[in-house]
């Protein structure tokens, strides 16, 4: 058992660190207040290869696996979620998708520019109707011709408003459904047909774009049908299972600095003629935080070990995503708590913090999904089928 | 055209802490970094090769683990990279580290332009430069800021006590200043390659044709002692206010 990790991770961990400190740290009050993560940013995260870590060189990634995908998203996590949002879903779910289950002539085609962020992926599988029930998805891809013809909307979609190539999934045959009977497609943004509406104003990750989509007859030729016809509900689901351990990493970054933050603040602030380090209130929401840190940490990083070594990982994937959710929101809750008013305050981290970690509960599959997932995977092992 | 850039790796002073009373340096976390301005001499070098044909060849010494420094700067673009290990190196202070690298330089032969930052984190002593330069028998320009290159030669813009542009026949060393850019970003790929699909070059004394006697020190170094605290400055917010302060303390 090695608990190390490996010396390139170990360098790109403190070449992430580096840029996230320099260029992204000074920029995160910006980034909440004008709603807008700036180009030029992203610009220079494309060419320090941030968006395509975890694909393999061959299509033009880095070639780091799952581990230096965890070790980005944790490092983003530390520094600001909206950029966190808009890489995550480009690369864990977004590109993920074709890198899974596109055609070689498919990854060719497209891995290069996402993978060095010249373009940028998202992932559109929500709909009004169709939210923790995805199966219950009503778009259409009709065929006509070598073409499918695509009409419907979608929902919530993150970089919806910005991404050039989106893995879209349609009903390809209504009397199948979801299972069976749906397809996912590569989609081009400049296609005719295809609008972004307006970005939504949200609690928290202001600066990541989300928009409804809409999709008014827009041809996809039938060479970007992403995995097979008919099994696109697979393939989406495929892909969300892994985006789950990096999105777990994001939320393990979060924590680590409502942990750090509580510590500094307690060693600063005097009150009762001492410090609050020397509180037993306060040392015991520390120490819970720290306890739940350590414990997801673990867990995320042996989750990003089965999946670069092909070893099956729904159930562990589940719990990255529920335990780091929900581990990130205690954690900044009570750093909120041990600062006090001060932690309301709008100029300071805290706030934002807070205000950002709640979405991690429900996007990507809500914690109640993942709930679901975690007990088919155990009741399975044991012969009982959960209906979904 | 061949371009040598020598670095330093230095101690992260992220990873210590000073105690002023007990006068010691606590290390929490043992992290080693580029020294910043051999960074930055880098980043000059790597200007170069975006506008013509240039190899970059970067030398380091120390033990062990400079090849992490060595690796790093593979990642940000270096085209080979030299490790200057040797028992008879330790200890090593400005005139022998300067001795090494020029007969580095040497053996590496055409090299037309050496870099090297202006001051090392750690010693402070900002000797190897022009002892290098010393060694090689070449011309040296020292602060240097920006880098170009004229017919047979280098032009540099340096900061004395005000910015100058001056010029060097090739070869030449060039001390760039702590400072002068904003070293690039190392791409991902070429991080995970830097360990996985490359290594340094390990030269020692014997490949360089050294002896114990040209790897002597000159200065031996007696006891380490912390510099006088400084007082914290004073902000001014207008001229008035400055002018009435120093009639105050009688300056003026």
């Amino acid at each position: 058992m090695d608990f190390d990790l490996k010396p390139e991770h170990r360098a790109l961990q403190k070449s992430i660190r580096e840029f996230m400190q320099e260029e992204v740290k000074p920029l995160v009050k910006q980034i909440d207040r004008d709603s807008r993560v700036p180009d030029e940013l992203l610009k220079k995260a494309g060419a320090a290869g941030l968006f395509g870590i975890p694909f393999s060189q061959k299509y033009g990634g880095m070639g780091a696996g799952e581990i230096g995908y965890c070790i980005l998203m944790e490092e983003m996590g530390r520094v600001d979620a909206s950029t966190t949002a808009i890489i995550g879903a480009h690369t864990g779910i977004g590109v993920m998708t074709l890198y899974l289950d596109g055609t070689e002539e498919l990854k060719q085609r497209y891995l290069p520019d996402l993978c060095s962020g010249k373009k940028i992926a998202a992932f559109a599988l929500t709909e009004a109707n169709a939210g923790s029930d995805a199966a219950s998805i009503r778009m259409k891809a009709t065929r006509e011709g070598d073409s499918y013809m695509l009409d419907g909307e979608k929902m919530w979609i993150t970089n919806g408003p910005i991404a050039d190539v989106l893995s879209v999934l349609a009903i390809t045959d209504a009397s199948l459904g979801a299972r069976g009977g749906a397809t996912c497609f590569a989609v081009e943004s400049n296609w005719e047909g295809f609008t972004a509406g307006k970005r939504e104003e949200k609690m928290g990750l202001h600066g990541s774009p989300t928009a409804a989509l809409k999709f008014d007859n827009v041809r996809v030729p039938q060479e970007n049908v992403i995995g097979k016809v008919g099994l696109g509900f697979v393939t989406m689901m495929k892909t969300l299972d892994i985006g789950r351990v990096s999105l777990g990493a994001a939320t393990l970054g979060g924590a680590e600095v409502s942990l750090e933050s509580a510590l500094q603040w307690a060693k600063a602030r005097h009150q009762f003629g001492r410090n609050l380090a020397n509180m037993q209130s306060l040392q015991f929401m520390i120490a819970d935080m720290a306890s739940e840190i350590e414990a997801l940490r673990s867990l995320v990083y042996r989750t990003a070990w089965l999946v670069d070594n092909g070893r099956p990982h729904t159930k562990e994937a589940g719990m990255c995503k529920l335990l780091g959710s929900e581990i990130a929101s205690r954690c900044i809750d009570r750093a909120l708590q041990i600062h006090g008013a001060l932690g309301l305050t709008r100029d300071g981290q805290i706030e934002r913090g807070w205000r950002d970690s709640r979405i991690n509960e429900i996007f990507e599959g809500t914690n109640e999904i993942q709930r679901i997932v975690i007990a088919s995977e155990l009741f399975q092992e044991i012969g009982v089928r959960i209906r979904p | 055209m061949r371009i040598v850039v020598a670095i330093k790796q230095v101690l992260d002073p992220r990873g210590f802490t000073v105690n002023r009373k007990a006068e010691k340096i606590f290390v929490n976390h043992e992290e080693y970094m580029i020294n910043p301005a051999d960074k930055s001499a880098l980043e000059v070098a790597l200007q170069i090769k975006d506008t013509v044909e240039a190899e970059i060849v970067v030398l380091c010494g120390g033990p062990e683990r400079a090849n992490e420094a060595l690796r790093q700067a593979w990642a940000m673009g270096a085209d080979r990279g030299i490790q200057l290990t040797d028992k008879l190196f330790a200890g090593a202070d400005g005139l022998v580290a300067a001795r090494l690298l020029a007969a580095a330089i040497r053996k590496l032969g055409g090299v037309e332009v050496a870099l090297t930052g202006e001051r090392a984190l750690d010693t402070g002593a900002g000797e190897v430069g022009p002892r290098l330069a010393e060694a090689l028998g070449w011309p040296h320009i020292l602060a240097a800021h920006r880098v170009g290159l004229a017919d047979g030669a280098v032009k540099v813009i340096a900061k004395a006590d005000r910015f100058v542009e001056v010029e060097a026949p090739r070869p030449a060393v060039v001390i760039v200043a702590n400072g002068a850019n904003q070293p690039r970003y190392a791409n991902a790929a070429r991080v995970i390659n830097s360990y996985q699909k490359w290594n340094p070059e390990v030269w020692n004394a014997a490949d360089l044709g050294l002896t114990e006697t040209d790897l002597a020190v000159a200065v031996v170094k007696r006891g380490l002692a912390f510099p006088a605290e400084r007082q914290p400055g004073t902000v001014l917010s207008s001229a008035g206010e400055l002018v009435g302060m120093l009639k105050r303390q009688r300056v003026i």
